[in-house]
């Protein structure tokens, strides 16, 4: 069934009259957590205010299909190519990483990078936020992950433990349309509630995943005394497959298609299609547009897109935030903006972990702990490719299906990063540029085309093989999100500034994964055709070899949570210690990154913290009063967990 | 009301061929028309028919599974199980047939008027005499010698009621091999799922679902799930805006839809083989068009009679189809005045029939051939 988007909700709420609302809660952000926040607060009978830097555009089938024009005919087909630049709210693309000489920030595209260390990370600013290119993997974080200091002495620990998110892994499944057999998912001691299954069975491995695992599948790995045997592993998708019967106790599970304002019938289940990034054609992935078209609908729940947060305003006396002082731009290509506010009981900045800390500290907001910013993460990814003995059918199936996971934990996490590997059904795309780049070269060196083109381009492709290391990167405060008054983009919001640098943790990692990327090729019989380009942006050297270092956009730490204040920006609610009405939501708040993508824990996390921010709501029934300079009513309770 | 023309398992079966021929029927219309869109235009008018074609699909499964559940054998591969266009639809009027048409008011027309809402003016209406104009009829009857269906609505009336009569009568009437059935889990997007025939009640389920989902005939412009019926999704192509909940039938308040109706590959309507240039590469691809939909039909006979695995590889072949479709609309005809080639469903004899499946039906057969 398609998720209706009410009509005009883009486009309804008037700004000035928003103004003049007193919202039980504000959302700076519309994406996957800002939208089921905004639904679990609405179904709650609250009234919200979403703020979304995007473009005020209903979310139509119509509208989807322009972003697939503009990414069928653009010539780079990287994250963001579907999507319209707004120059009023930038957004970081792949293609602006440059190498940094050091001392010379690189301030020429929307992120100012200090370095030393350059990256490609990105983040999308539309309705839907990254969830429009995000690949939809959607795995669960270790129990382990949660406790790395403890377990390692490496990193941090969580306040909240696997047990505790359990819950709400359940819920973020289900609200995602995760498609998985629990048999494939329950390793490393994540653990299922009995009779749990997912809401869609699992999608199965590509040709290619199976090719792989008929010769590597046993392969025994040893590392820090501990024996393993490496496999190739199903991934949980959020992408719809086949709805289990059994779940929910028996009920079943109906996919989410497309959304739009008007009926429309695709998007039921994944055709298969290789470009999930940067954008599923049918909308068979799940993106937060099929939750907020949910929410909108309630009535509710209020939007106004082309609004850029600017400021947030705090009370003096009470350290409550009173405001969120916003610039609405008139048309995306224009500089033309009107300063607008809104008003409510909660705050809730749910942009993403960058743009989070960048609002804070634009508005003179560090946290008490100075960590606002610091500790920033994503995963590094290392990739390795090779031509296997035979065709492999690779580019079939969708972007990526299966992969290692056997060394996402254990005990070597004591000294070196863990990772999880993807086998790639798109070649040696990201390495290499593949296929586009073979035929390049078919055609401008080789002369080919017609049937030749066509069978020399199968000839090359099918027998790519890339792994893709995902290696966890633990939190170091010098690596943080910053901003300087130098630096603003066309609405005058301060642009974030990134330190970042790879820790040798995360090297020693990426080291053991290139060694064991070559015993792999070589148990397969293939041809090893990696090599790291010194001149690559993101070129890293340990111990005296290279490495091309690429980014994740997996964004993460910069207001991490604890459970003391001085070592923390947020409590386990993901509510800020420093001012009792805010909530600082995402992928910021997490002490660890692990080796999971990270939207899965991010909406966990959002839906665990919708019933703090409703508890608190309930708790602080009576109505504050609130101006700009007033104090507010009293200190809230603290909220149950 | 006339007699009822079932009396038995066999005129059961004889009407639920002719039940497949008859969903199988309307889908080479709607894909022509479908696949003459340029693409990245006209997506409202390219999702609306679309949708009604991948329920067709549905529809032709659902009859697979009745079949099945009687000991019917379904067979997509007998000579004249895909008409020779243009065809007479059973609605009533003699005055039209249903051609293969690239997208234009005619064929929204058509598309129409295949869907529409019809309860025959008088209970004893419901049978009606065959033209003699030579035409093919799509919904006929297999047991009364020369008469029709005033609606397809009508015509699944009549399978209900003969079914139910039938199961009375014979309590072994469900009796089929369940291993035969097609599971939800093979039906992608769209609306409705594939029920699984065991009984009476099932069966009826699943007929009154077809019926229902085409012409919105007892429960409204949208049915119990909220889906808009086939007939009212392309009144929006002729109305100009989308329907909403609580709209009346002639008065859609959605948001606005457009045809662009010159961004369409305009295809030679109803081309014949004939109409290609002998020897020419186009009618090559042309005849292997036709080759390779026989040779699908064949595979989805194969998957109907046990083997409903191969459905998943028929997802491929769709695909393949599809290309199929786009090499020929993408070119002129010569000859033809600038008009486009397109597949003209002339499906080669001997294609693959499953040698074990009943020869049956050959009353069915005949209703559909020129």
């Amino acid at each position: 069934m398609y998720a209706k988007f009410p009509e005009g909700a883009a486009k309804r709420t008037d700004p000035t009259a928003a103004s003049e609302v007193l919202y039980d809660a504000v959302i700076v952000g519309g994406g996957i957590a800002g939208a089921l926040i905004a639904s679990r607060l609405g179904d709650a009978g609250k009234r919200v205010l979403i703020l979304e830097a995007g473009p005020a555009e209903d979310l139509t089938l119509r509208g989807y299909e322009s972003y697939l024009d503009r990414f069928y005919s653009a010539t780079s087909k990287d994250n963001q190519s579907p999507y319209p630049v707004a120059a009023n709210a930038p957004m970081p693309r792949g293609t602006d990483a440059r190498r940094i000489v050091p001392g010379a920030p690189d301030a020429s595209a929307y992120i100012v990078q200090s370095g030393p260390f350059a990256t490609d990370t990105t983040y999308t600013r539309v309705l839907g936020g990254t969830t429009m290119h995000w690949e939809a993997k959607t795995l669960r974080m270790l129990p382990e992950d949660f406790r790395m200091h403890t377990l390692y002495g490496e990193g941090a620990d969580w306040p909240l433990t696997y047990e505790d998110l359990a819950p709400y892994y359940n819920e973020a499944e289900r609200e995602i349309g995760v498609s998985a057999d629990v048999k494939d998912q329950a390793y490393l001691g994540m653990t299922f509630d009995e009779d749990y299954v997912f809401p869609m069975k699992g999608l199965p491995l590509s040709y290619l995943d199976r090719m792989v695992a008929k010769d590597l599948d046993g392969m025994p790995v040893e590392l820090d005394g501990e024996r393993r045997e490496l496999r190739v592993r199903p991934f949980p998708q959020g992408r719809n497959g086949i709805p289990n019967p059994a779940f929910d106790g028996g009920k079943g599970y109906v996919p989410r298609g497309a959304v739009s304002t008007y009926q429309v019938e695709v998007g039921g289940r994944c055709q298969g299609n290789n470009n999930c990034v940067p954008i599923c054609p049918v909308q068979a992935k799940y993106h937060a547009g099929k939750t907020l078209a949910v929410a909108l609908q309630s009535g509710r729940v209020d939007l106004v897109a082309q609004a850029v947060a600017y400021k947030v305003h705090v009370d003096e006396q009470t350290r409550r935030v009173t405001e969120i002082e916003y610039r609405r731009y008139d048309r995306p290509d224009s500089p033309g903006f009107t300063t607008m506010r809104a008003r409510g009981r909660l705050f809730i900045l749910a942009a993403n972990a960058v743009e989070n800390p960048r609002l804070m500290l634009a508005s003179g907001l560090r946290s008490s702990s100075g960590l606002m910013g610091r500790n920033f993460m994503d995963h590094a990814y290392l990739l390795a490719w090779a031509l296997l003995p035979e065709v492999a059918g690779t580019f079939r199936g969708t972007n990526c299906t299966g992969g290692i996971t056997d060394l996402r934990g254990g005990r070597f996490r004591r000294r070196q990063a863990a990772f999880s590997v993807d086998i790639h059904n798109d070649g040696w795309g990201w390495a290499r540029g593949a296929p586009m780049t073979d035929l390049i070269d078919l055609v401008d060196a080789g002369g080919r085309y017609g049937e030749s083109l066509r069978q020399g381009l199968v000839d090359r492709v099918s027998r790519q093989l890339q792994l893709a290391f995902m290696v966890e990167v633990p939190a170091n405060p010098s690596n943080r999100i910053t901003v300087d008054p130098a630096y603003t983009d066309h609405l005058g919001n301060m642009r974030p500034i990134l330190t970042y640098d790879i820790p040798d943790y995360t090297m020693r990692g990426v080291a053991y994964a290139r060694q064991l990327s070559r015993r792999i090729f070589a148990r397969l019989g293939a041809e090893d055709h990696t090599a790291y380009d010194p001149n690559f942006w993101g070129y890293a050297v340990h111990a005296g070899e290279g490495y091309e270092i690429r980014g994740g956009n997996h964004l993460a730490g910069t207001h991490t949570m604890g459970r003391d204040p001085s070592t923390s920006v947020v409590n386990p609610d993901q509510r800020c210690w420093d001012h009792d009405n805010l909530y600082l939501v995402g992928g910021g708040s997490m002490p660890t990154v692990g080796t999971s993508n990270v939207t899965l824990t991010i909406a966990a996390l959002s839906l665990r913290s919708s019933r703090a921010m409703l508890a608190q709501l309930d708790a602080e029934t009576a109505p504050i009063t609130v101006t700009s300079t007033g104090a507010g009513r009293r200190q809230p309770q603290e909220v149950a967990r | 009301m006339t007699a009822s023309t079932i009396n038995n398992r066999d005129d059961l079966i004889s009407y639920l061929h002719v039940a497949m021929a008859l969903e199988h029927a309307t889908i080479p219309p709607y894909l022509t028309a479908y696949y003459s869109i340029q693409s990245t235009t006209n997506s409202d008018a390219a999702h609306i028919i679309r949708v009604v074609a991948v329920e067709e699909m549905l529809h032709l499964t659902l009859v697979a599974n009745i079949l099945n559940a009687i000991g019917g054998r379904p067979d997509l591969t007998r000579p004249g199980f895909v008409p020779s266009y243009p065809a007479y639809l059973p609605d009533g009027e003699d005055d039209f047939t249903v051609d293969l048409r690239p997208l234009s008011p005619e064929a929204v027309e058509t598309f129409c008027k295949i869907e529409r809402p019809g309860q025959a003016p008088r209970a004893d209406g419901r049978l009606l005499r065959t033209p003699d104009s030579g035409s093919p009829v799509l919904a006929f009857s297999p047991t009364a010698e020369g008469m029709r269906f005033y609606s397809i609505g009508e015509f699944y009336a009549e399978i209900i009621e003969g079914l139910e009569k039938v199961a009375a009568d014979d309590p072994k009437l469900f009796s089929g091999d369940p291993a035969l059935q097609v599971g939800p889990e093979y039906f992608y997007s769209g609306g409705g799922a594939v029920i699984v025939v065991s009984d009476l009640d099932s069966a009826c389920r699943a007929l009154r679902f077809i019926a229902a989902q085409g012409e919105g005939l007892d429960s409204g412009i949208y049915d119990a799930d909220g889906e808009l019926a086939h007939y009212y999704r392309f009144r929006q192509l002729q109305l100009g805006r989308y329907y909403q909940m609580g709209d009346a039938p002639d008065a859609p308040s959605g948001p606005p839809l457009s045809v662009a109706w010159d961004d369409v590959y305009n295809v030679k309507v109803s081309a014949r083989l004939a109409d290609y240039p002998a020897g020419s590469e186009l009618a090559g691809v042309a005849r292997d068009f036709n080759a390779a939909y026989g040779a699908f039909l064949a595979l989805l006979t194969r998957a109907f009679n046990g083997h409903p695995g191969l459905l998943q590889d028929a997802v491929c072949d769709m695909f393949r189809l599809r290309d199929g479709f786009n090499l020929l609309v993408r070119n002129p005809l010569p000859g033809s005045d600038g008009l486009h080639a397109a597949p003209t469903f002339e499906i080669p004899a001997a294609f693959g029939a499953d040698p074990e499946a009943a020869p049956a039906a050959g009353a069915s057969a005949r209703g559909v051939t020129r």
